[in-house]
């Protein structure tokens, strides 16, 4: 070992895991022959004597007691805030399955009360499936009758309106044929552009043009077949 | 592993690895952050005040690390490390925004009275033990005041330097534990630790040196 090797590990040489932890003997062997590397290894230990006596000086020092008592206080008002917090998120959960169990009772009662409705004027048959159009594009006419209000549309006024509307054709992911035969029927406003979507025959084609227009929406609230209706019947 | 709180009573603390310690505070365990407080607590202080030399700012930076442990334990990955070294990591962000926000801290170099307190404690001591009065007093003094050099010494390195010795020669942390608390790689911890002591050793020679040159009257 030369006194730049030396020096490199003079440091660590009591440090175990180190490298000069692993020369230690061979470093030890040459500041017996080097005065200069015998005196920072002199050097070096002073270090060492005066660092452990330092930290054991400082070892006692710690937080004083009022900072404990702080943060376990902290620690409690947190754990509190945290249980409120899942409380209230709890109370909301249960608050919505009641009230989605409230409007379903209410429905079913409703759909009880009224029974089963006729089949609507309709030709479900030869109609083709067309891509897939955003039911979300429906706008519900503000006259438009309800399915589960007094003004829901009937079989009778249903027929009534034949002569003003077209066949019901079944829109493309329509998955409830029976719905035609019990569903509700909606009217709605929509878009020239989202009736061809549905596969209407619709010619003329305004974007900013508003056509009105029954659906059939089974049970599960899912609409399954669509006919137009004139502008005329529904002014009057 | 067992533990003294601070009653003096003695816990019995099995198998306490940091992600079971975190599992439990995260779901309101007031024992498991108490054990936590105890045990990491002086290290965090004692690292704050060597640091900052300011018992007010090292109280206030370790309460800000626990604090943070309360509102965000989930902060704390073990797979990058452990719980002390996440804790100092903490610790020295607080000191830096501190040092960014207010640049008066000045280095901690102990005080007159504190010399004081330490030589009456350890006289009451010798007292009741036989050692002679004299030259444990002696002893003593020279102890104490190697240990104000030390500090003196550490209190001028740089900051990068001096939490090298803070962690690695006062807490006694490993290459590997050090560089996981100051974020950084083993060889940066190992190369800064010996230019580190290596400034202590000319510094505590430079103060001897002055010590033992005969004072000039004029």
């Amino acid at each position: 070992m030369d006194c730049a090797q030396f020096e490199g590990i003079v440091h660590e040489i009591d440090r175990p895991g180190t490298e000069g932890f692993a020369f230690r003997e061979a470093a030890l062997a040459h500041a017996e022959s080097c005065s200069r590397c015998a005196r920072l290894m002199t050097q070096v230990e002073s270090l060492d004597l005066g660092l452990r006596a330092f930290a054991s000086h400082e070892a006692e020092r710690q937080a004083p007691a009022h900072v404990g008592n702080e943060l376990m206080e902290e620690f409690r008002r947190t754990k509190a805030a945290a249980s409120r917090r899942r409380f209230r998120s709890q109370v909301v959960a249960l608050a919505t399955a009641a009230a989605v169990l409230l409007a379903l009772g209410v429905s079913l009662r409703h759909r009880l009360m009224t029974g089963p409705s006729p089949a609507p004027a309709r030709d479900l048959a030869g109609n083709h499936p067309s891509p897939a159009a955003p039911a979300g594009s429906a706008e519900p006419a503000t006259t438009a009758a309800r399915p589960d209000s007094e003004d829901s549309l009937t079989a009778d006024n249903l027929a009534s309106e034949s002569a003003d509307a077209t066949a019901f054709v079944p829109l493309p992911y329509a998955d409830d044929p029976s719905a035609a035969d019990g569903g509700a029927v909606v009217r709605v406003v929509l878009s020239r552009p989202a009736l061809a979507s549905l596969g209407l025959p619709v010619t003329d084609m305004g974007a900013t043009d508003r056509i009105p227009a029954d659906i059939i929406v089974s049970e599960d609230g899912a609409p399954q077949a669509i006919r137009l209706v004139s502008q005329s019947s529904l002014d009057d | 592993m067992r533990a003294v709180d601070n009653d003096g009573k003695m816990t019995q603390v099995t198998d306490q690895t940091d992600a079971r310690l975190l599992r439990r505070i995260m779901a309101g365990d007031e024992e498991a952050f108490a054990h936590v407080y105890r045990q990491k607590h002086p290290a965090i202080y004692r690292f704050a005040l060597h640091m900052s030399g300011n018992a007010a700012v090292a109280e206030d930076v370790t309460q800000e690390v626990f604090m943070a442990l309360i509102r965000e334990p989930g902060r704390f990955d073990p797979a990058k490390g452990t719980l002390g070294g996440f804790l100092f990591g903490i610790a020295r962000n607080h000191l830096r925004k501190r040092w960014e926000r207010d640049r008066r801290l000045v280095p901690f170099t102990g005080d007159s009275e504190e010399m004081d307190d330490l030589i009456s404690s350890s006289a009451a001591s010798r007292n009741g033990n036989g050692h002679g009065p004299v030259a444990s007093a002696r002893d003593e003094f020279s102890s104490l005041e190697t240990i104000g050099r030390v500090r003196q010494a550490i209190s001028t390195l740089p900051g990068n330097y001096r939490e090298v010795v803070v962690l690695c020669e006062l807490e006694e942390m490993s290459y590997e534990e050090a560089a996981s608390a100051l974020g950084c790689p083993v060889g940066t911890v190992r190369s800064r630790l010996h230019r580190a002591r290596a400034i202590l050793v000319e510094k505590l020679c430079e103060s001897r040196a002055a010590r033992h040159a005969p004072a000039v009257d004029e």
